[in-house]
């Protein structure tokens, strides 16, 4: 069976919104699910056609959170813009600045130096784990295990800390820049990261003990929201999703970029294709992340954390009173910044939902002509209708929250 | 799918591409170690599909599709300026390299064939494609607005379309202190 007819067993309706089976004339409940329900997980509206508990149709209606972020990129200097992409996927926040910073590399044709390459693994990393616990929480929650959203926000609210320790900021942190990182670690870093390692070896193993032998939680998404590897490679399905339906598929092995060629780490991947199955590639990614995380910590180089070409990075503070130059350059950048050399380039790194990729073009000036990003929410939810359809209602609650989309990115 | 992964070095990548497509395509060049090739817009249903299925390129994951304008590209010698383009991203798990495929379409009524038929995932990407450029896609099942509501006007990442906010008026005030009245002292 090819990719396509797997999906063609499902019929459409008149809009080309996929159906179980097309009837216009059926009794059918129409219910609209969303934009502002708990359940959706942001602001995605879903128009449900129901026969009883059945959902016969299921059309994802998006665009509530659309403030075109890549038309905006559009007017902004190539340094402000990664203040732009980081608004995007917002739970992964790190992963979308890192891809637009190694695109805007790459078009340089700069060396990031080997410190700011594990910082940035680091950050992205910690990242990974706190993004998981959101999903992890979320879907406690919506399968009636409240607790897990609580225990799944208390260990986030650690690595958010630890980012407000590096970062300023809690969300939203324009850390990763082209040529580097913003700032160096602070003093302390090591051995914050270093609780936090403990704390969720520790932390990972209660989660396990609450869901994942747990009665409920297993008939409620076992053979639940079952994907065919057929359905996700068609859709373009990647990340989680794409590996608990048995595409063995994950950037960081694949193209290694920064250091992941340098450290070990196995990529889970299941065939199952269920709820459950993206429960399980989640659980192990955490514990896969704090192996990372473990060789990072351990092979972080000293030296420089950006590039310190004066053209690019501006000037420490202390200069600016000693160095008429340091002035000069320090004004081109705040004012105008710096230009990038004609061309185009695709980057693409593993974020926690899966393959983000930023299309950078530059015409040569002090802003980008056109940034695209390609999402891994946005794909990842054209599997919604095929994973819910002929299912309970009960059943696409428990679907939306594997996927686990985020708005801010499927939207952009 | 678990494979051992082949590497190819660019050179490979591009001869394979080459191979495989052959007069389907109009162009092609290596741009950082990714082929790119450049076709009509009647052929990209033919070129994806050729580049998914043949055995020695095996592009079986779609990425993305999107356009850019190119009509304010640089300036009137760019190499890259031109009118609007297609662009699809093509990406090879087994033997790793990535295809961009670009289709130069022209700027009034752009029609380009749908590569929903070959790879499913591209219906939203190119309902956001039609909203965002303007940009027709024949074959596609439901091509209607993705995020904007239907009686949105204007094409948004046109370049020709501006952002309200980014207007720039005249201040309304004198510029030299000569020209207000009283010297600028007034």
């Amino acid at each position: 069976m090819t990719s396509a007819q797997a999906i063609d067993k499902l019929e459409r309706d008149g809009h080309g919104a996929y159906v179980e089976s097309y009837d216009p004339d059926a009794q059918r409940m129409t219910l609209n699910m969303g934009p502002v329900h708990p359940a959706t997980h942001g602001v995605l509206r879903l128009l449900l056609e129901l026969d009883g508990e059945t959902v016969m149709k299921c059309e994802p209606i998006i665009g509530y959170l659309h403030t075109g972020m890549e038309k905006e990129c559009e007017d902004q200097n190539w340094r402000q813009a990664v203040t732009i992409v980081t608004r995007m996927d917002y739970l992964a926040q790190f992963s979308n600045e890192l891809v637009y910073s190694r695109a805007v590399d790459r078009l340089l044709d700069i060396d990031v130096p080997p410190r700011g390459r594990y910082i940035r693994v680091l950050m992205s990393e910690l990242n990974r784990l706190s993004s998981h616990l959101v999903w992890y929480g979320t879907q406690g929650l919506d399968m009636g295990a409240m607790s897990a959203l609580f225990y799944g926000f208390r260990e986030r609210e650690v690595i958010q800390d630890f980012n407000e320790m590096v970062t300023g900021l809690r969300m939203n942190n324009g850390y990763i820049i082209p040529g580097g990182v913003w700032e160096d670690l602070p003093d302390g870093w090591e051995p914050a990261v270093e609780s936090i390692l403990a704390l969720m070896s520790r932390r990972i193993e209660e989660y396990e003990e609450l869901l994942t032998f747990n009665p409920v939680f297993l008939e409620r998404t076992r053979g639940v929201g079952v994907i065919s590897k057929e359905v996700a490679l068609a859709l373009g399905a990647s990340g989680p999703i794409a590996r608990a339906s048995g595409i063995d598929l994950d950037l960081r092995r694949d193209a290694p970029y920064e250091v992941y060629d340098k450290l070990t780490f196995d990529v889970p991947t299941l065939t199952e294709g269920d709820v459950y199955a993206r429960y399980q590639v989640r659980m192990i990614e955490m514990r896969e992340s704090l192996k990372i995380l473990r060789q990072v910590v351990d092979g972080m180089p000293g030296g420089d954390y950006k590039n310190m070409d004066p053209k690019l990075t501006p000037p420490p503070r202390s200069e600016l009173n000693r160095s008429m130059e340091a002035v000069i350059h320090h004004f081109k950048l705040m004012t105008q910044g710096y230009t990038v050399p004609e061309g185009e380039v695709y980057e693409a790194v593993e974020s926690p939902r899966g393959e983000l990729g930023c299309y950078t073009v530059s015409s040569g000036g002090t802003a980008p002509h056109r940034v695209h990003v390609r999402d891994p929410s946005f794909a990842n939810l054209q599997l919604l209708p095929p994973a819910a359809i002929g299912g309970l209602v009960a059943d696409l609650i428990a679907v939306i929250a594997s996927l686990d989309p985020i708005m801010g990115g499927v939207d952009r | 799918m678990a494979v051992a992964r082949e590497r190819l070095s660019p050179d490979e990548i591009l001869e394979r591409v080459e191979r495989v497509l052959d007069d389907k395509i109009t162009a092609s060049r290596l741009n950082f170690g990714q082929a790119d090739v450049t076709c009509e817009p009647d052929r990209l249903v033919d070129v994806v599909t050729a580049l998914r299925d043949h055995e020695d390129t095996r592009t079986i994951f779609f990425t993305f599709l999107s356009a850019i304008d190119r009509s304010t590209f640089g300036n009137e010698e760019s190499e890259g300026r031109g009118e609007l383009e297609v662009l699809v991203h093509l990406y090879s798990p087994e033997l790793v390299f990535h295809v961009n495929v670009h289709v130069p379409l022209p700027m009034d009524s752009p029609t380009c064939a749908s590569i929903s038929g070959v790879f499913r995932g591209a219906e939203w990407h190119e309902r956001e494609t039609h909203e965002m450029f303007g940009i027709a896609f024949e074959g596609h099942p439901g091509l209607t607005n993705l995020y904007l509501p239907e009686d949105f006007e204007g094409r948004p990442l046109l370049k020709s379309f501006r952002l309200p906010g980014r207007f720039v008026k005249d201040w309304p005030g004198a510029k030299d202190p000569e020209e207000a009245a009283g010297g600028g002292r007034g």
